[in-house]
Order: structure tokens, then C-alpha cells, then sequence
């Protein structure tokens, strides 16, 4: 039987069947973003003053990429435009354009917004006060030139207003964008309460080198000794045996994750292990994601962590060295950081996913076997393109709301 | 789109249409990042003058892009729009609940006139693209065959 309109429109209501189909689809995702775009309201509006972020987001970019958007909504109605006066080499050129708009979106959140987010932390302290000894090495020349007087107090009062003022300068910045009596309130309040999230960058950290020796192993543990030796050959070459039967010193002065992975195989083995503290090393390397539970971690009665170097201000220069046991928690900008991360990447990866999705049907219509309806029916492919134009624009339409929301508010 | 706005001149017609209305979606994105950059608006202004303006460009790429204007007949579609309009209309109105009974027109003391300035922008520019979306509208098509009218039936008939 022969599907009625599938490319003529239905006399009563203009439309072909799926041209009506995605209109239809179209009401659902309204309602859809629209739940998110109500539930982002309600967060905003009732989220307690200096808790929500408002100056962290890069209007600049947020502004490219809406252009960005926009370019790609026009450019995949003027590829619908060539094929409908039968030109497929001018709608192959405006479609490669749109997904090359699609995916430039895409990479500049992939690779820079949302990352960048993840490298970066706020640190809560059990007491802020600590700030004035931390300012106080290293720190005090760059805080007493936040404003002209500073300098008058003489380098032997790091202990005055500089340091509360300069990061006062910050918490506003980020949370209330322009200076007030509501701020003000709030920055105090946040400094006696310990709720002042402090934003930066970890520049480096101490890590605990950790002394590993088996203390011995049970036999009746129900792990056969041929497969126990098998699992302890893994880790140590040459002394097997004499591990097996007396217990011994496996690593001297390893680092964590070796330390961790052995502790868990051996410990699957029937081995009964010890680890201790031997000493701490600084590195370097840039953490991914770090939470207070992973600072925290005791190792024999000492943190894995001692000490984190921050990195504040927007340059991450100006460094500051945090003890682990004056931080109460330690977040990156990650979904559980807040409330405004959590409905943040909620709704950016949906659109994002949408966007994704675009670009899959866009290069499936490229093809060869997407192609195959233009050469059988050109009005129908016509069709196709303009449905999913409409979609297209319904993606591009998103992000217009999206912008003001999440860039200006 | 109906046949009969398949002729090649109305689809050149509808192509300038097509660029105008990026010129537009820009200038919109454009605006709204200087009044953010160049006025420190409270939370009520900056909600009240970012969704009016994405309003604008909304409707814009609602009408021409989905070709919307060409397709009014379907009642669905229009249900759609207008309780989206609510929505955010809805929308602004809680925001500028929350913060206060009336909003406050800047957060710290500045000159006057900058204030004034400020809020007539947000009347002026929603305005005015709401002017300019009507007026382009209401413009006919240059090449318009006459369509067949075809009543919607209320009533199945058997």
C-alpha cells in the first residue's frame, strides 16, 4: 500500500507527513528544555546570595559560539534553498559548512569551556583565618598593593585588612560581579562562617612516598600457594619466596596509586599487608579532579596529602600554600561542585548531545546511502533536508535562550 | 512550504530573506553582549533585556528560518509558539519577583543618565525589533501564486 503525502502536503492542513511528524517532535522538546529552563529559573532565583557564580563564565566566548550557531542555522537553510532549484553541488557546499559550524561548536566545549572548568577548584577552610600566616609567606607583596594605603602598613602588618581585602576583591568578582552593602554583608559573613569558597588552581601538592612491606600470608585464606606466588611474582622479581615465607619490605618509599593497586591484589591473594608513611614529595603534575575525600585519605594516621600549592586570581600565579587540615572541602567546577554546575552541564550537555546528534544525521544525508533519495526522489529528499533544517533551528533556537541565561544572568 | 512557493524568484526572494535574518540574529547577539559589558545591570534588568532581545531573535528564526510565516495554517505550531511566549514571559516576571518589588535599576551609585539610558534601551531595542519583525512579516512575497483555498474540515466526514 502506498503511504499518502509523504511528499505532497495534505490539502487541509499544508503539511507533508513529516514536516508534521517533526513539528510534533519539535512540542516535545519544548517542553522538555522548557522543565530545564523552569527548573534553572527556580535554582537562580532562589539560591542563596554568593553562592551563585555568576562572573566565571566567558561572555566572549559564549558570544562566539552563538554566532557561530547562528551561522550554521543559515547556512543549513540555504543548502535547503539550493536543492530546491536542483543545484546539489551548492547544497553539498552550504551542508559541509553547517557541519563544520556544528562541530567548531562542539570542540570549543569539549576541548576548552568544559575542561578548563574541571581544572579549576574552590577550596573551603575551616577557618579563613589561616589566610593571614599563608599571605604572610610570599604572598604579602602582591596583597598590599591592592590599594594605594596598603603599602603605609608597613610589611610587618600582614596581618591587617591586605589579605581580607584582596580576596574579598575576588569572592565579588565571582559571586555578586560588582561591589555592594549586600556583597559586603555577604563577604563578611562567608569569611566568619567558613562558607568562602576560594577559587584557583592546584600549581602542585605534597604526596605521601609510601614504605610497603607484607607482614605474611595466610594460608588458610583459600588461595592455593601456586597462585598466590603467581599474583606476588607481579610485583616483586627476585624475592618471592622469601615474601611467601616471612613476610618482608616489598617497596620502599613508592608512590600512592602502586602502593593502593598492590595493597588490593595481594590483599585478594591472602596477603596481610602494611603501609606507612615515609616521607613526602612534591609534584607537579596537574591533578584531574580533585575532592577533599581524595586529600584526606589517611595513610598509617598521616594525610596522603600534606599541602597544596593554589594558585589564585584569574592568572593562577599567586600562590598560596594550603595545609590539608585547614581544608574542609575541595571541589572542581564538576557537576556535585553546586547547584549552578549541576544544572549547568544538565542542560549544555543536552544541548550539546542535540548538536551531536545534527551532526550524525547531517553526515548520514552525505552519504552515499543518504543520497540514494535524492537520485530517486528529489522532492523527498528535499523534504528530508528541510525537516531536519527545522530541527536544526530548533537546536540554534535553544541556545539563543541559552546564552542570556547562563552568560548574563 | 506549499507548492506554490516553489518558483526559483520566490526561492532567490526567500535567500536575501535568509541573509537578512542572520544580519539580524547577530546584531541581536552583539547588542546583548555590550549592554552586559557596558552597563551593570541588577538581575531583574539584565533578565528582562537578554530574553526580550532573545525573544526577538526567537521569533525571527521561527518565522523565516522554520519558515513559519508560510506555514501558519497548522494550528499545532501556533499553540506551540504562543505557550512558549508565556513561558518566558512567565519566566521574566519571576525573575523580577524575586529580586525585589521594584527592580532596581543599578547595584551601585552611578551617574543618572546612565540609568535612564539603560532603561530605554531595553524599552527601545525589544521595540524595535519587534517593529522590524512585523514589517518584514507583513511584506508580501514578490511572486505569490494564488493558493487554492482549501477550508480545514472541523468534522470527519464519512
Amino acid at each position: 500500500m502506498e503511504i499518502p503525502y509523504t511528499v505532497k502536503p495534505r490539502p487541509d492542513t499544508g503539511l507533508y507527513n513529516a514536516k508534521l511528524g517533526i513539528w510534533l517532535f519539535l512540542a516535545s522538546e519544548v517542553m522538555l528544555f522548557g522543565a530545564l529552563f523552569s527548573s534553572y529559573v527556580l535554582l537562580r532565583v532562589g539560591a542563596e546570595p554568593g553562592t551563585w557564580s555568576m562572573g566565571l563564565m566567558d561572555i566572549y566566548v559564549g558570544a562566539g559560539n552563538t554566532m557561530v550557531l547562528i551561522a550554521s542555522s543559515m547556512f543549513v537553510v540555504l543548502a535547503w534553498a539550493q536543492l530546491k532549484q536542483g543545484n546539489l553541488a551548492g547544497y553539498k557546499k552550504w551542508k559541509w559548512a553547517t557541519i563544520a559550524c556544528a562541530v567548531l561548536f562542539l570542540m570549543v566545549k569539549w576541548s576548552y569551556e568544559w575542561p578548563s572548568k574541571f581544572a579549576h577548584y574552590d577550596v573551603w577552610l575551616n577557618d579563613a583565618k589561616v589566610l593571614h600566616e599563608k599571605f604572610e609567606k610570599g604572598y604579602y607583596e602582591s596583597a598590599s598593593h591592592i590599594e594605594p594605603g596598603g603599602a603605609e602598613h608597613g610589611n610587618t602588618d600582614a596581618h591587617g585588612d591586605d589579605v581580607e581585602k584582596y580576596i574579598e576583591v575576588i569572592y565579588t568578582t565571582r559571586f555578586f560581579k560588582e561591589s555592594s552593602d549586600k556583597s559586603k554583608t555577604e563577604f563578611k559573613k562567608a569569611w566568619e562562617n567558613g562558607t568562602l569558597a576560594l577559587s584557583g588552581h592546584i600549581n602542585s601538592y605534597e604526596e605521601a612516598q609510601i614504605d610497603f612491606s607484607i607482614t605474611r600470608w595466610n594460608a588458610d585464606f583459600g588461595v592455593s600457594k601456586a597462585d598466590a606466588t603467581k599474583v606476588l611474582a607481579k610485583f616483586s622479581e627476585d624475592k618471592v619466596d622469601e615474601l611467601l615465607q616471612d613476610g618482608g619490605e616489598l617497596y620502599q618509599k613508592t608512590d600512592y596509586e602502586t602502593a593502593k593497586l598492590a595493597e588490593y591484589a595481594l590483599g585478594q591473594a591472602g596477603f596481610t599487608v602494611a603501609l606507612s608513611v615515609a616521607g613526602y614529595e612534591t609534584i607537579k603534575k596537574h591533578p584531574w579532579m580533585w575532592g577533599t575525600k581524595r586529600v584526606n585519605e589517611d595513610i598509617g594516621g598521616k594525610p596522603r596529602v600534606k599541602s597544596l600549592v593554589f594558585g589564585l586570581d584569574e592568572t593562577h600565579h599567586k600562590e598560596i600554600t594550603l595545609d590539608v587540615e585547614d581544608i574542609k572541602r575541595l571541589s572542581a567546577y564538576e557537576p556535585k561542585h553546586s547547584t549552578f554546575f549541576g544544572i549547568y552541564y544538565t542542560i549544555t550537555g543536552l544541548h550539546a548531545l542535540h548538536v551531536f546528534g545534527g551532526i550524525l544525521v547531517m553526515l548520514y544525508n552525505m552519504l552515499p546511502i543518504g543520497l540514494a533519495l535524492w537520485h530517486k526522489d528529489r522532492e523527498q529528499y528535499t523534504n528530508r533536508i528541510e525537516t531536519f533544517g527545522l530541527f536544526w533551528h530548533f537546536v540554534d533556537l535553544v541556545w539563543i535562550f541559552l546564552f542570556p541565561i547562563l552568560y548574563i544572568l | 512550504m506549499s507548492d506554490s512557493h516553489d518558483s526559483s524568484d520566490f526561492i532567490k526572494y526567500l535567500v536575501n530573506l535568509f541573509k537578512i535574518v542572520g544580519g539580524v540574529l547577530v546584531v541581536g547577539t552583539v547588542i546583548t553582549v555590550v549592554i552586559d559589558i557596558a552597563f551593570p545591570l541588577s538581575l531583574a534588568w539584565a533578565a528582562v533585556i537578554g530574553l526580550s532581545i532573545a525573544l526577538v531573535k526567537a521569533s525571527f528564526v521561527v518565522a523565516i528560518f522554520m519558515h513559519y510565516k508560510w506555514d501558519k495554517k497548522l494550528i499545532m505550531i501556533t499553540w506551540t509558539m504562543l505557550i512558549t511566549f508565556f513561558f518566558f514571559a512567565g519566566m521574566m516576571g519571576l525573575i523580577m519577583w524575586a529580586d525585589g518589588d521594584a527592580p532596581n535599576l543599578a547595584r551601585n551609585q552611578m551617574p543618572a543618565i546612565w540609568v535612564v539610558l539603560a532603561s530605554l534601551l531595553g524599552v527601545l531595542l525589544p521595540a524595535s525589533f519587534t517593529v522590524l519583525t512585523v514589517k518584514l512579516l507583513s511584506e508580501p512575497a514578490p511572486i505569490e501564486a494564488a493558493e487554492p483555498k482549501v477550508g480545514r474540515p472541523t468534522k470527519k466526514k464519512s
